[in-house]
C-alpha cells in the first residue's frame, strides 16, 4: 500500500495545509487526529466528490487527463494533451498560465501531488472520477468478463500475432496501439463508423439485447456486430456494451476533451448606465423594506394560521399578496425573507399563528439601509427556495410558503455563485440569464443540472425584486451583499430618499409626504389618516373615520390640529380644520364600557349605603345612574360580598354580556431560524487551530506506529487508512487480499477476498473462503495483508 | 440625489410638486401619457393607466419617451417593475391594426402573429371576422369596425385604426370671425382633433366647447350631425353656429321631439335618438339620411348606452366628443376610447381660470344642522327615503332664502333635484321654476328673461344641468343633487363659470345637512372639483348672515 500521498501531505507547510482545509472544510469536521487521518479522509469518496464538484471545467479537465495515465505524468505531457483539446481557444502563454494555476489549485486541494516531472492524482481520485471525460472503461476492464477462449477467437480474427500472456492483456495491448485500431476502424462499414463516432464523445456505453453473442468478423451482419467482432466494442453485461477507452481516445484523435477553454465563457447581455441601475435597485430596496414592514404590521393584527403540516396556507398567501399589492410569487418571497431574517415565526403552539418576533421591533426602528442590509443578507444566505411556492412536490402535494419542504441544501450556494457571476460582470453589464447559466456550468461542471439552472434563474429574478440588482446589473449595495463585509448599508444610504419631517396639506383633505417620513410622524399620520398611495412619497387622506380613529387613540382635536400645524409646510386648509372639529364635536358623546356585573336597586338610598361601606372598596363599584352600580368583579363574587355585608341580593340572568378584549399586536419567540451553511470555508483561525492539532497528533501517532504486516497465521491488523488504501490498490490491480473481519456477532474471522468495489462504507468482494460475493462493512475490517 | 419635481409611486400615480421650478416642464412631459387625477394646491396627482398610455401611443409617443420622462423628472428612484409595465403596456398598442385593403375592404393586420392567433381564438371576436388573408391579416366585416375595436380593447390588445374616414358630403362651412377670434386653446383643440382623426376634447364648462365644435366643422367642410343632451341645448348650438360660422339658419336642421328637420348640419338630441317604439329605435335612419362627414357628441360623458351601440356603426366617419369631465359614473371610459376615439386635448380647469377664460369661482359648502324633530324623523326614515329626507329638509329652505337675500342684485340660480322642494323654494323666493314639465318655449322665455336681468332668481331642476348658456349667472345655490354624482357637481358649477362682463368671480353654494347621508354624498360629489383645485370652504348655516357679502 502506498504511503506516498500521506508523506507528501506531511511534507506540506502549515500554510499549505491551512489552504487545504480552507478549500475543503469538510476535512476538519471533525478534526482528524493526525496527518494520516487527514490523508485518509481526503481520499474518501464523499470528500473527493465534494472537492471535485468545486472544480471549474478546465481544472477538472486537467485532473481527468492526469487520471488517464497509469503512472506519473510530466507536466509537458499533460500540457501537450491539453493543448490539443484547447486548440484555437487560447494562446500558448494563456494555456501555460492556466495550467500552472490549475496544478497549483489541485495541489493546494490535495487532489494531485508530486513534482512537475512526476504528477500523480491523489489516491481515490481515479475512482471518484470514473468514468473520466465521458470515456468508457479501459479495454482490460471491458473484456474482463469474456472467457479466455472467446478472446483467443477474437484475437485470431483481427489477426493478432500469437504470443504468450493472457488473451485479455494481449487485446488491451493491441487496442492501445493506434495503428492497429486505425486498421480495424478502417475495416468496418460506414454505418458502423457512424455508430463509433456517436459513442466516442460519450456516453461510451449503450444497451444491446443479447450483447454476449458469438460473432466472427466473417459472420458479422449489423454494424454493431462488426464492431463487436473486432473488439472495438465489448459486452459489459448481458444487455450492455461499452466502447473501450483506448478506442475512444483514438477516435478522439488524441484529445481527451472536445473543446476546452482555459478561461470561462464571456458574460453577454445588455449594457446599462450603472448609476441608473444603482438608483433603480435602491428604489426596489426601499420598496422591499416597506413591504416587509407592511407585512409584519399586517400580521401582528391579523396573523395567519400555521398549517398542520407547517407553512402558510395558499389562501393566506393570496390574501397577503393582495394586501401587499404584489404578485403571488413576490409575496411569497417577501414572506420567506421576513422569515429568514427572523422577523416572523410561528407561535409554536398546536394551532399556531405566524407572528412577528421581538426582533421585528428592533428591526423596525433601524434606519432603512440597515434594515435592507439585514433582509438582503438573510435572502442571500437562506437555504430555502421561495420560487418553488405553489408548485407540487414528488408526491403531488402543493408546496406552501414557510413550509419546511422549501429547503434545498444547494440553494444558498447556487445563489452565492450566481451573485458572484453577476459581480464579475463589470459595471453596467446586465448579463443575460443564458450567459449566467453557461458561466455557472463552466465554473462547476459536475454540479450542472436542471435544479441548479432553475435555482440560478430564480436567483436572478429574486435579486431584482430584493433590489440587489437594478435593470439586471448588480448594484453598488448589491456588491456589498455579495462581499458580505457589512458595507452594503453604507453604500445604499446615499441612494435612498432622505426622511422628511413635514407634509403638504391640501384642501381636498389629502396630505402628501414628499419622501419617507421620520418614523414618529409616519406612525402618527398612519393613525390619523388613511394611506392612499405609497412609493417614494406617501399620500394620506383624512376622513371622518380616520380622524375618529386618532381621537379614539386618545388624542384631542387640539392635539391633532397642533400636530398638523407643526408638520405642515403650508397653512392647514380650512376644510381640514372643519373636519377635525366636526368629528371632535360628535366624538365621545356616547360612552361604552365593560362591566362584568351590576347592582340594581329601586331605592337609591340603599345604593348610597352600599357605596359608603368600606368593605365594598374591593368590589370596585361605580355608580352609572342613581339606581345602578357597575362592578368589575364577577356576579358570583358580588353576590357573595353583598351577602357578607348583610344584604340579600338576588342574581339576575344576564344576556348579551360579552367580554371581548384582545391585544392588538402580538409577538412570538419562534424557534430560531436555521441558516443554510454558507458557501464560505471555515474561519482562518479555525483552520489554523485544526492544523496545529493535527500536527501535534501526528507526532504522537508516528512515534507508536508499527509495521502493518501482521505475522502469518494471525488475523491481520492495520490502521484504517492503510486498510482502505490497500483495498483500493487491490481493486485496481484485481489482486486477492487477506482480511481480518469481525462478524455480526463480534467474532474475529479471517477471509481471503477478491475485492470488486468499495462504496458507501461497504466493500463488495468475492469471498473465496465462502465462494460467494459478499458485502463487508469497512469499519469491521480489522486489518489487511497481501495473499502472497 | 436627483432633485426633480416628480415622485413616481408604486401604484402608478405620479405626484407633481407644482411649486417646483421644473414643474411646468415636467407637466408638459408627462401630460401625454398620464391622466390628471387631482389638482389641488400643492401636489398634483397624475395616473398612468393603460388607456392613458395607449392615448400617448395614438398621439405618436413611444415607451422610451415615457420612461425617459419618468426617470428624468423623478426625485427618487423609479421602481423597476413600473418601468417594465409601462413598456409592456405600450407595446400592446399597435400590434394590431385596422387597415383598408384594396380588395378585401377592412382588414385586421398584425405585426405579431402570436397576438393575431390569440385574438382569432377569442369566441367573442370570431363572428366579427371574415376570411383569413395570408398569415398576418384577416378580413373584418366593415360593419363591425366599432365592435371589434371595443372588444380588442377589452382583451387588452387595442387596435390602431388606420382605415381612414369617408370624406362625407361636402358642405362649405367657415368660421365667421367678425369681432371675435378663436382662442388659442380652442384652435389647439380643434387642430389636435383634426390631426388625430377622431377623439375627445376635454374643456371646462364655459370654456367654449361649442366653438371648438364649430372650428372642427370648418376643418371638415362637410355635412355634420351634432348630438346634444336636450332641446334647449340644441337651440343654443344652432344660435351659436349661426353667430360664429358662415352657416345660415336654413342650413341647420333640428331633429328633436317636435321638429324632424334633416339639413346639411343637423342637431339631434340623445333622447329622440334613443326613443323606441315597440322595441325599435325609430330614428336610426337619421344616421344614414345623409353622408355625414363629421359627427359631434356633446357632453360625451353622458352618452347613453344605445348611442354607443349606434356609434359602433359609424366608425368610418369622423367623430368628435366634447366634455368637461371625462368621468363616467358607469366606468365606460374604455368605450369612449374605442368608439369615439382617444383623448385629443385636455386643459386643467385652474389653468383656464388663471388665463381668464373662465371666471374664478369660490365654492362654499353650507352646513345646516337639523332641528331635533327633524333628526328624530331622519333616524326613523326608511333607508331608501333618508337621502331625500335630509336633502329636502325645511332648514335648507331658510338658509337658501338667507343666501338669496344676501346676494340681492346678482343673478342667482337655485339648483335642486326634488321637484317638491323646488316648488316650495319658488314660492318662498317668489321666483319662477323650470323643471322637466316646463315647455321648451316657456323655458327659453325664462332663460332669456334671466339673461336680460328681468328676473334675478331662477329655480331650476336637473334639466338645466348641462349646456344651458347663462353667462350672467354669478351665484349658484345647490340645494340637492343626484346622490354622489361628481360630474353633476362639476356641471352645475359650470353654469356660473362663463367669464362675467364685469370680470367678477362666481360663487357656488352647496347646502348640506350635517351628520346625514347628505354630507357623505356631498363629500363624494365635491371630489372632482376639489381635485381640480376648487377648494370648498365650509361654513355653518348660522354664520351665513355674518359673512361678508360677496365681493
Amino acid at each position: 500500500m502506498s504511503t506516498e500521498f500521506p508523506e507528501w501531505l506531511r511534507g506540506r507547510t502549515d500554510e499549505q495545509l491551512r489552504a487545504l482545509v480552507t478549500a475543503r472544510p469538510e476535512l476538519i469536521t471533525p478534526v482528524p487526529a493526525h496527518v494520516d487521518g487527514l490523508a485518509a479522509r481526503a481520499g474518501s469518496p464523499s470528500a473527493l466528490g465534494r472537492a471535485l464538484d468545486r472544480l471549474d471545467r478546465f481544472t477538472l479537465a486537467v485532473v481527468e487527463t492526469l487520471t488517464l495515465q497509469p503512472g506519473p505524468i510530466t507536466r509537458k505531457a499533460l500540457r501537450s494533451s491539453l493543448d490539443k483539446a484547447a486548440a484555437g481557444t487560447a494562446g500558448k502563454k494563456e494555456l501555460d498560465a492556466a495550467l500552472d494555476e490549475a496544478l497549483d489549485r489541485l495541489r493546494t486541494r490535495g487532489l494531485a501531488f508530486g513534482p512537475d516531472d512526476a504528477l500523480l492524482p491523489a489516491p481515490g481520485v481515479v475512482e471518484a472520477l470514473d468514468p473520466p471525460a465521458g470515456l468508457g472503461p479501459p479495454a482490460a476492464e471491458v473484456f474482463r468478463h469474456h472467457s479466455p477462449e472467446a478472446l483467443e477467437v477474437l484475437l485470431d480474427d483481427i489477426g493478432a500475432p500469437r504470443r504468450d500472456g493472457s488473451p485479455r492483456d494481449r487485446l488491451a495491448e493491441l487496442l492501445a496501439d493506434p495503428t492497429t485500431v486505425g486498421r480495424l476502424v478502417a475495416e468496418v462499414s460506414p454505418q458502423a463508423r457512424a455508430a463509433l463516432d456517436e459513442l466516442s464523445w460519450g456516453p461510451a456505453s449503450g444497451r444491446l439485447p443479447n450483447a454476449r453473442r458469438d460473432i466472427r468478423t466473417a459472420t458479422a451482419q449489423s454494424p454493431i456486430e462488426q464492431l463487436l467482432a473486432r473488439g472495438l466494442l465489448g459486452a459489459t453485461g448481458d444487455e450492455s456494451v461499452a466502447l473501450p477507452r483506448e478506442v475512444a481516445l483514438f477516435l478522439r484523435d488524441g484529445r481527451v476533451h472536445r473543446d476546452l477553454s482555459p478561461r470561462p465563457p464571456d458574460l453577454e447581455g445588455a449594457r446599462r448606465d450603472q448609476v441608473l441601475a444603482d438608483r433603480t435597485a435602491a428604489g426596489q430596496a426601499f420598496t422591499l423594506v416597506r413591504t416587509v414592514e407592511e407585512l409584519c404590521e399586517h400580521w401582528s393584527v391579523e396573523p395567519p394560521g400555521v398549517l398542520r403540516t407547517g407553512g402558510l396556507a395558499i389562501r393566506d398567501l393570496k390574501r397577503t399578496a393582495q394586501s401587499l399589492d404584489l404578485p403571488e410569487w413576490a409575496a411569497g418571497l417577501v414572506v420567506e425573507i421576513a422569515y429568514a431574517a427572523g422577523l416572523v415565526a410561528s407561535g409554536g403552539s398546536v394551532d399556531g399563528e405566524w407572528l412577528p418576533t421581538p426582533a421585528y421591533d428592533g428591526w423596525r426602528v433601524k434606519s432603512t439601509e440597515d434594515r435592507w442590509a439585514l433582509l438582503a443578507s438573510a435572502w442571500a444566505g437562506m437555504d430555502r427556495v421561495p420560487g418553488l411556492i405553489g408548485e407540487r412536490d414528488d408526491r403531488d402535494r402543493p408546496l406552501n410558503a414557510l413550509h419546511p419542504d422549501l429547503r434545498r441544501p444547494a440553494a444558498a450556494q447556487v445563489r452565492a455563485q450566481t451573485l458572484a457571476v453577476l459581480a464579475s460582470a463589470g459595471p453596467g453589464l446586465a448579463p443575460a440569464a443564458a450567459s449566467v447559466l453557461a458561466r455557472l456550468s463552466w465554473e462547476q461542471p459536475r454540479r450542472r443540472g436542471a435544479q441548479r439552472d432553475r435555482l440560478a434563474e430564480l436567483t436572478l429574478r429574486e435579486a431584482e425584486q430584493v433590489g440587489v440588482t437594478g435593470l439586471g446589473v448588480l448594484s453598488a449595495h448589491g456588491h456589498g451583499i455579495v462581499r458580505g463585509d457589512g458595507t452594503a448599508a453604507g453604500l445604499l444610504a446615499p441612494l435612498l430618499p432622505e426622511p422628511v419631517d413635514h407634509v403638504l396639506l391640501q384642501a381636498d383633505l389629502t396630505a402628501v409626504a414628499p419622501g419617507p417620513l421620520t418614523s414618529d410622524l409616519g406612525r402618527w399620520l398612519a393613525l390619523t389618516a388613511d394611506v392612499e398611495s405609497k412609493g417614494g412619497a406617501t399620500v394620506y387622506r383624512f376622513s371622518e373615520r380616520s380622524i375618529r380613529r386618532a381621537l379614539d387613540a386618545g388624542q384631542s382635536a387640539d392635539d391633532v390640529a397642533g400636530m398638523l400645524e407643526r408638520h405642515s409646510a403650508t397653512a392647514v386648509p380650512q376644510p381640514l380644520r372643519y373636519l377635525i372639529s366636526d368629528v371632535a364635536r360628535r366624538h365621545g358623546r356616547i360612552r361604552v364600557g365593560t362591566a362584568s356585573a351590576y347592582v340594581r336597586c329601586d331605592d337609591p338610598s340603599v345604593l348610597d349605603e352600599v357605596l359608603a361601606d368600606k368593605r365594598a372598596g374591593l368590589l370596585r363599584l361605580r355608580r352609572l345612574a342613581p339606581t345602578v352600580l357597575a362592578s368589575k368583579t364577577s356576579r358570583a363574587t358580588l353576590i357573595d360580598s353583598l351577602r357578607a355585608m348583610g344584604y340579600a341580593p338576588v342574581a339576575e340572568s344576564l344576556e348579551g354580556d360579552v367580554l371581548v378584549s384582545r391585544a392588538d399586536s402580538r409577538r412570538t419567540d419562534g424557534p430560531p431560524v436555521a441558516r443554510g451553511a454558507g458557501p464560505t470555508g471555515p474561519e482562518p483561525d479555525v483552520a489554523a487551530a485544526a492544523i496545529r492539532a493535527m500536527r501535534a497528533g501526528d507526532e504522537a501517532h508516528r512515534t507508536r506506529r508499527r509495521p502493518s504486516h501482521g505475522p502469518d497465521g494471525q488475523v491481520p491488523r492495520s490502521p484504517a487508512t492503510a486498510t482502505i488504501q490497500a483495498l483500493q490498490d487491490a481493486i485496481r490491480q484485481g489482486s486477492r487480499v487477506w482480511i481480518g473481519y469481525l462478524d455480526a456477532q463480534g467474532h474475529a474471522t479471517s477471509r481471503i477476498l477478491e475485492p470488486a468495489r468499495m462504496e458507501g462504507g461497504y466493500l463488495t468482494a468475492y469471498d473465496e473462503t465462502r465462494a460467494a460475493v459478499h458485502r463487508f462493512a469497512l469499519h469491521r475490517i480489522t486489518g489487511i495483508a497481501d495473499v502472497s | 440625489m436627483n432633485d426633480g419635481p416628480l415622485i413616481v409611486q408604486s401604484d402608478k400615480t405620479l405626484l407633481l410638486e407644482v411649486d417646483h421650478e421644473r414643474a411646468d416642464e415636467c407637466r408638459k412631459a408627462i401630460a401625454p401619457f398620464a391622466e390628471l387625477e387631482r389638482a389641488p394646491e400643492h401636489v398634483h396627482t397624475y395616473r398612468v393607466t393603460p388607456l392613458a398610455l395607449w392615448n400617448a401611443r395614438a398621439a405618436g409617443h413611444d415607451a422610451e419617451q415615457v420612461v425617459d420622462a419618468l426617470i428624468g423628472f423623478s426625485r427618487y428612484p423609479v421602481p423597476h417593475a413600473l418601468l417594465v409595465d409601462v413598456a409592456e403596456t405600450m407595446s400592446r398598442y399597435g400590434r394590431l391594426r385596422l387597415d383598408k385593403h384594396p380588395t378585401h375592404g377592412l382588414v385586421l393586420t398584425s405585426t405579431d402573429r402570436a397576438v393575431l392567433e390569440e385574438v382569432l381564438r377569442s369566441k367573442k371576436i370570431q363572428p366579427l371576422l371574415g376570411d383569413r388573408i395570408g398569415s398576418d391579416a384577416v378580413a373584418v366585416h366593415p360593419s363591425e369596425r366599432g365592435n371589434i375595436k371595443q372588444l380588442l380593447l377589452k382583451i387588452g390588445w387595442p387596435a390602431e385604426d388606420l382605415a381612414g374616414y369617408v370624406d362625407g358630403e361636402h358642405h362649405a362651412i367657415a368660421l365667421a370671425e367678425d369681432g371675435w377670434t378663436l382662442r388659442p386653446y380652442q384652435k389647439e383643440a380643434a387642430d389636435a382633433f383634426w390631426h388625430g382623426g377622431s377623439g375627445v376634447v376635454v374643456l371646462p364648462c364655459g370654456a367654449g366647447k361649442t366653438i371648438v365644435g364649430a372650428a372642427a366643422m370648418a376643418h371638415a367642410e362637410a355635412t355634420t350631425l351634432i348630438m346634444v343632451t336636450n332641446t334647449v341645448s340644441a337651440h343654443q348650438w344652432k344660435q351659436e353656429l349661426i353667430k360664429r360660422t358662415s352657416l345660415t339658419e336654413d342650413e341647420i336642421g333640428e331633429y328633436t321631439g317636435t321638429k324632424k328637420e334633416i339639413r346639411p348640419v343637423t342637431i339631434a338630441t340623445y333622447q329622440v335618438m334613443t326613443t323606441r317604439r315597440q322595441g325599435v329605435y325609430r330614428h336610426l335612419e337619421l344616421f344614414d339620411a345623409r353622408d355625414w362627414g363629421l359627427v359631434i357628441y356633446d357632453e360625451v360623458h353622458l352618452l347613453p348606452a344605445p348611442i354607443f351601440r349606434m356609434t359602433a356603426d359609424l366608425q368610418a366617419r369622423r367623430r368628435m366628443g366634447l366634455t368637461a369631465t371625462l368621468i363616467r359614473e358607469d366606468g365606460r371610459e374604455g368605450d369612449v376610447f374605442s368608439l369615439i376615439g382617444p383623448k385629443r386635448y385636455d386643459a386643467p380647469w385652474k389653468e383656464m381660470e388663471t388665463q381668464g377664460w373662465i371666471a374664478p369661482a369660490d365654492c362654499v359648502e353650507v352646513r345646516v344642522t337639523l332641528s331635533d324633530e327633524e333628526r328624530l324623523a331622519y333616524a326613523m326614515a326608511e333607508s331608501d327615503e333618508r337621502y331625500r329626507f335630509c336633502s329636502t329638509t325645511p332648514s335648507k329652505t331658510r338658509v337658501t332664502e338667507a343666501l338669496v337675500r344676501r346676494h340681492g342684485g346678482e343673478q342667482v340660480l337655485v339648483i335642486g333635484q326634488y321637484i317638491d322642494q323646488l316648488d316650495e323654494l319658488g314660492e318662498h323666493l317668489n321666483a319662477p321654476v323650470i323643471k322637466g314639465e316646463t315647455r321648451v318655449r316657456e323655458r327659453e322665455r325664462l332663460f332669456q328673461a334671466f339673461r336680460d336681468k328681468e328676473i334675478q332668481v331662477l329655480v331650476v331642476s336637473k334639466v338645466a344641468n348641462f349646456s344651458i348658456d347663462l353667462p350672467e349667472a354669478s351665484i349658484a345655490i345647490q340645494v340637492s343633487g343626484t346622490f354622489g354624482s361628481r360630474q353633476e357637481e362639476a356641471q352645475r358649477l359650470g353654469r356660473v363659470l362663463r367669464p362675467k362682463a364685469d370680470g367678477g368671480g362666481a360663487r357656488f353654494y352647496s347646502i348640506v345637512s350635517r351628520d346625514t347621508v347628505d354630507q357623505e354624498f356631498a363629500a363624494h360629489r365635491q371630489r372632482f372639483l376639489a381635485e381640480q383645485g376648487y377648494a370648498y370652504r365650509i361654513v355653518d348655516a348660522d354664520d351665513v348672515g355674518e359673512e361678508n357679502p360677496a365681493r
